[in-house]
């Protein structure tokens, strides 16, 4: 696969005739901050960008979306709303972040929604420009990435050094009509900016190699630290609702007027949320906030990381710290918080 | 089978969640058709006194109108609370945090004495007669009311959102306002409105009442990380949350 050097203005080009030919969604400035959107023009792509409001995994999984029509007597269809779409700027742990959903969403129950867009995708991933205020992916060693997209790019200055990782990724690049290979001198500057995002992007440090975390957890269940920092806990779910790992979802039927045909939606739920436990008779297994606070944390350091082969699920993007109100999401400060109380074995 | 009789009635409100049933425009003949209009007083003439499923809108203010809605509860098999004004008392209750008569006289000046102004301390409807179903919101969401309606007609207990508005408000990729010196109610207030306040740039007022379990501590706690008054929290949370009690 080839890795090529393309100026800044030579990449501008190429997204636009992305933008002539299909649907390219990429990181725009929204207000103070940034988010990703449909992009109409390569003007208002910002790659310098640090995080965005949401992570990229709307483009994958939508906050609603129609799983089947069902006509009654027992007729039904499954819904595939999605076209092919190009998704440009994906930071280094946004991308691990899909990387971990591609082995969450094929296991057990393939998930043929997921795929669907996953398949019609094309990732240009890019390396981080300018870290955001709680990022901490140098801890969790998400600050690189090596698979998953289609394209990488890292920022060296006046151009971009871009490495195609699949066909996709290829003919994109092709697009790039005067980009030359990338010189040995090149690749030198792309391994610098990866050496310093492996340090740099730590604006929290977890006192423990990210590993760890679910030995830690093991010892952890019954710390008071739970009941603690749920006191001030809202259970608004706004750690859930813009973690890129967090996929869980409700699904709920609306019936038609002749209350006979209608649609299976699906919504993304969250584990911080009353009621996100609540199943027939109208038991509730996780009434607790501390319950559901803990719950969150587990999931990130343990649960899924034994579903995925260890992989820590969860990517340092530093998003919940921002979006607590009361101030008590940080995973960093409740696991550094375990470290100091009860050590490291 | 028959259709199921549906009536509609208003108490003290601004009639504005009836019009968002007018509203319906084609939908409403779908409801037409799948159940029988018989009282409803905004939209036509007829009136009955035999229904299945009573709809009312607006909160109790006087001792006359909690004997309506007690004879309108013991007909109906099933009742449904339209609205802020019906759900909580909406902002009708603000008057409840004054002395009556000072709120008479503010309103109606030279008037304030006349008989049937006369009221008591505003009342949401299960403060007076059991309510079996309530549609949240001021006013209440168009498609949240016929979801509520369809699923009482297949016999289906509707799921009304038990989750702040924050969920929604994230979900839409909006940045949170408290950063931008706004004192939102989203943190503790029902979602189940799209977050359509926040969406548009204004706080999230509360129209829809709190979650059942509101952290009101975590509140007090956001109040002192963003240097703000509690003050500033509690006169944002009279305007749709009043008791029977002064609040302020």
């Amino acid at each position: 696969m080839s890795i090529k050097k393309i100026s800044k203005d030579e990449f501008r080009l190429v997204v636009d005739k992305l933008i002539g030919k299909g649907n390219v969604f990429g990181v725009k400035s929204k207000g103070d901050k940034f988010d990703y959107g449909q992009l109409e023009s390569s003007k208002e792509l910002r790659l310098d960008y640090d995080v965005t409001l949401q992570p990229p995994k709307k483009y994958f999984q939508p906050p609603v979306e129609t799983l089947v029509t069902y006509q009654g007597q027992g007729n039904y269809n499954s819904q595939y709303d999605c076209e092919k779409f190009v998704l440009i700027g994906v930071h280094p742990y946004d991308m691990i972040a899909i990387n971990q959903m591609d082995i969450l969403f094929s296991q057990d129950n393939y998930d043929s929604h997921y795929f669907a867009r996953r398949n019609n995708a094309t990732i240009v991933a890019c390396d981080v420009v300018n870290a955001s205020q709680n990022v901490f992916a140098s801890s969790m060693n998400t600050a690189v990435v090596k698979d998953g997209f289609d394209v990488l790019l890292t920022d060296i200055g006046d151009s971009y050094i871009a490495e195609a990782a699949t066909q996709k990724g290829e003919e994109l690049l092709a697009l790039a009509q005067k980009a030359g290979e990338a010189t040995k001198d090149d690749l030198h500057k792309r391994q610098a900016v990866w050496d310093k995002n492996k340090k740099e992007l730590n604006k929290h440090q977890l006192n423990c190699s990210v590993t760890y975390l679910p030995k830690l957890l093991e010892r952890a269940y019954n710390n008071p630290i739970w009941e603690e920092k749920a006191k001030t806990c809202f259970s608004c779910g706004s750690c859930n609702q813009v973690c890129p790992t967090c996929y869980c979802f409700n699904v709920q039927d609306d019936v038609n007027w002749d209350l006979k045909s209608g649609k299976r939606e699906r919504a993304w739920d969250g584990c911080l949320l009353d009621g996100f436990t609540k199943v027939a008779g109208n038991h509730e297994f996780r009434n607790n906030r501390a319950d559901r606070f803990r719950h969150r944390l587990y999931r990130k350091g343990k649960y899924v990381p034994s579903k995925i082969g260890g992989q820590i699920a969860c990517v340092g993007c530093g998003r919940c710290i921002g979006a607590c109100l009361p101030d008590i999401a940080n995973p960093v400060n409740v696991y550094n918080k375990l470290i100091d109380d009860i050590g490291i074995i | 089978m028959s259709k199921p009789k549906i009536a509609i009635f208003d108490f003290a409100c601004c009639e504005g969640c009836q019009l968002q049933i007018v509203n319906l425009e084609e939908e409403i003949l779908d409801l037409l058709g799948v159940a029988d209009v018989v009282e409803w007083r905004e939209a036509m003439s007829e009136k009955s006194d035999q229904y299945d499923i009573a709809i009312v809108e607006g909160s109790i203010t006087r001792p006359e109108d909690e004997e309506r809605v007690k004879k309108i509860r013991s007909r109906a098999k099933i009742l449904i609370a339209l609205g802020a004004c019906a759900t909580m008392g909406g902002v009708n209750k603000l008057k409840n945090n004054f002395e009556l008569d000072d709120v008479k006289k503010c309103v109606y000046k030279q008037d304030a004495n006349k008989p049937h102004l006369s009221t008591a301390l505003t009342k949401a409807v299960d403060e007076v007669v059991n309510v079996d179903f309530k549609v949240h919101g001021c006013p209440i969401d168009r498609k949240e009311f016929t979801y509520i309606v369809r699923s009482l007609l297949l016999g289906k207990t509707p799921e009304i959102p038990d989750y702040p508005v924050c969920v929604e408000c994230k979900a839409k990729g909006n940045p949170c306002l408290w950063e931008y010196g706004q004192v939102c109610l989203g943190p503790i207030i029902r979602a189940g409105c799209g977050a359509r306040c926040p969406s548009s740039g204004f706080r999230c007022f509360g129209c829809r009442g709190y979650v059942d379990n509101p952290n009101v501590d975590a509140a007090k706690d956001v109040i002192e990380k963003y240097n703000l008054n509690i003050d500033d929290l509690k006169t944002k949370m009279v305007l749709f949350g009043s008791t029977q009690e002064p609040t302020l």
